[in-house]
């Protein structure tokens, strides 16, 4: 299928896409949750989490998960960037508790982790953040599969057992033909799938594509539980080929909603409407025409085009400030419901 | 010189020959990239089995297979030693080579097992590519590691290797030692004439082509990154004096050095009768 002004990869009809709107997220866990009750409650995924909630600036899931390698060394896509497959202790080891000695038989001793103290977990640096008061700050960064449109997981299979869907785009490990080589772990630069030592095999984040199939509760069509679950609503989910949605709009039209580490060229299909936060105060308190957040650091995290979407949301902001009508703010704001989730938009083709 | 001392002469030169001929055979008893495969009377079902005390040791280079995968030349294991037998039906391959430390199973992300697989035609009677074989010439591959077991499995290519259903190879596995003393023993065992579609057929009437892999999970090896072996045969079909062109070569050398001490015999004694006129 053509696609004049964005790309979806070669032999896919169209390209799943999520947003998630940084600016609304309160680090509660919720989407985590959710996605573990569907996906990770198995033998050998304990570790896993297809969705994490990190804090900003901070070391991630898992552990330095940024300095670990995948992806290609350019945009021609013709060479990949080596990585390597994170430890057990960078993951974080998914603790045991003695529930049954200290509730039920009554085993005088703390609930605790069994094994000694632990020096690493997941969210262990939550609301760290940076800076100094009163000038500190953080946010949080919600993560799921990408489901690039150039996905090095893909070709770093020696056996194809990593995929792109056709019908949508989603990135899936067959799981018949995996033999748990990691090579797709190694080569992921966003270390979104993960090695199951029971089964044997690799996963990952599958979008929940039984629930946009309307396979999921009451066989409707439903949006990946991570959104569904969301407490303040901060996803939306569809199609970035749906250009009717709210989803093309922010992308490609607005240009405010941006992929993390584009420079990993992997081309992602989660996009991010970068966070805002007040700006700096004086050590009296008085506010100072200073970014709290750093420009420099967003820039990191999202390339340099995140100083066009800041801006773009900045004045249609003010916009709204004068009286006045933005489209993009109404969408920002999920002014409209029905919008948020355009699942079905081409359940006909 | 007599006519009797000639022929003396004649047949010790001879018996030269013979011997001459017979050193090379004595001193490399088998053809290069032969594995003896002999029928064995005693117990081979085990890492230890009687049996394998009297089967000879062939040893087998190994080198980093060109896989393109991340490292992949860069592996552990230089050769492996492989002793093949038959017994009532059944077809044994042992092997044996030098790690340090057992890598024994994956239960952690960055952990990988060792693991040893044999690779042969799925027809005998064409040798596939040594890489998987390809779509038109599959392999079998008997596999395993001591993470995921024994594996039978089918392969036409890189990359698609693919379980048999109700798997008629199994395995005994031991590392023993450490250091330089680190030693897993692997024995293989299948029956010759299994059931199923594609299964290598080994009726003993022909020689099969056979190759090896080593895994050092130690060294993250896993896929293609392994090491591996050429083509070797099991001498199935019946000459194990290696093949026939060797034979007739030495055949020939041995004839033309009789003629030509017969003849210079002849020659001497005739200068000697004429000198003597």
């Amino acid at each position: 299928m053509a696609h004049e002004n964005f790309e979806i990869a070669d032999g896919v009809d169209h390209q799943v896409a999520m947003v998630m709107d940084l600016n609304k997220c309160i680090g509660c866990q919720t989407c985590t949750v959710a996605c573990k009750s569907i996906w990770t409650e198995r033998e050998g995924t304990e570790y896993m989490y297809w969705n994490n909630v990190e804090t900003r600036p901070g070391k991630g899931y898992p552990r330095r998960w940024e300095e670990k390698g995948g992806g290609w060394a350019s945009e021609e896509h013709t060479e990949r960037t080596p990585g390597e497959i994170p430890s057990s202790e960078d993951y974080g080891e998914a603790w045991e508790f003695d529930h049954e000695g200290i509730l039920k038989e009554g085993e005088d001793k703390k609930l605790a982790p069994e094994g000694g103290k632990p020096e690493w977990g997941p969210n262990w640096d939550e609301d760290q953040g940076a800076g100094e008061h009163p000038n500190s700050y953080y946010f949080y960064l919600p993560r799921i599969c990408n489901h690039c449109t150039h996905p090095s997981c893909v070709e770093a299979c020696p056996r194809q057992a990593v995929y792109k869907r056709e019908e949508d785009g989603v990135v899936l490990v067959d799981q018949d033909r995996c033999r748990g080589y990691r090579y797709c772990v190694e080569g992921c630069p966003y270390k979104k799938i993960y090695y199951n030592a029971v089964s044997k095999n690799s996963e990952k984040c599958v979008f929940c594509y039984p629930r946009i199939e309307g396979e999921g509760p009451d066989d409707e069509v439903q949006p990946p539980a991570c959104a569904d679950q969301c407490v303040t609503q901060l996803r939306l989910a569809g199609y970035l080929d749906d250009t009717e949605g709210p989803i093309y709009k922010l992308v490609e039209q607005y240009e405010v909603a941006l992929p993390l580490h584009p420079e990993y060229q992997t081309t992602p299909n989660v996009y991010y409407i970068p966070p805002f936060a007040p700006p700096q105060h004086s050590e009296d308190g008085e506010t100072v025409d200073v970014d709290r957040i750093p420009r420099s650091y967003l820039e990191q995290l999202f390339g340099e085009r995140v100083n066009d979407a800041l801006d773009t949301i900045e004045q249609e902001r003010q916009k709204v400030e004068r009286g006045g009508y933005s489209e993009l703010m109404e969408i920002l704001q999920d002014r409209n419901p029905a919008e948020q989730y355009r699942l079905e938009v081409f359940s006909d083709d | 010189m007599t006519d009797r001392s000639t022929w003396t002469f004649v047949a010790l030169a001879g018996l030269l020959v013979v011997v001459a001929g017979a050193l090379p055979m004595l001193a490399d008893a088998r053809p290069a990239y032969e594995i003896p495969a002999p029928t064995v009377e005693e117990d081979l079902a085990g890492t230890d089995a009687a049996g394998w005390e009297e089967v000879p040791a062939a040893e087998v280079p190994l080198e980093s297979a060109p896989s393109g995968l991340p490292n992949a030349e860069t592996v552990s294991t230089r050769s492996v030693d492989v002793q093949a037998a038959r017994s009532d039906g059944e077809v044994y391959l042992r092997m044996q080579w030098q790690d340090a430390e057992a890598s024994e199973s994956a239960s952690a992300p960055q952990d990988f097992a060792d693991a040893v697989a044999v690779q042969i035609p799925a027809d005998p009677g064409e040798q596939p590519a040594i890489a998987m074989g390809s779509q038109s010439n599959l392999v079998n591959v008997w596999y395993w590691s001591d993470d995921t077991g024994t594996e039978e499995l089918l392969a036409g290519g890189q990359g698609s290797t693919t379980a048999f259903d109700n798997a008629s190879v199994q395995t005994w596995a031991e590392h023993a030692g450490s250091g330089e003393n680190g030693t897993w023993t692997v024995v293989f065992n299948r029956p010759a004439e299994p059931a199923g579609d594609n299964r290598t057929v080994i009726t003993g009437d022909e020689d099969l082509d056979i190759a090896f892999a080593v895994w050092d999970g130690g060294n993250a090896e896993r896929s293609g990154h392994k090491a591996v072996s050429g083509w070797y045969y099991l001498p199935f079909a019946g000459d194990s004096g290696g093949p026939p062109f060797e034979s007739i070569l030495w055949a020939i050398a041995g004839l033309a050095i009789v003629a030509v001490v017969v003849v210079t015999i002849q020659g001497v004694r005739r200068a000697r009768a004429g000198g003597g006129e």
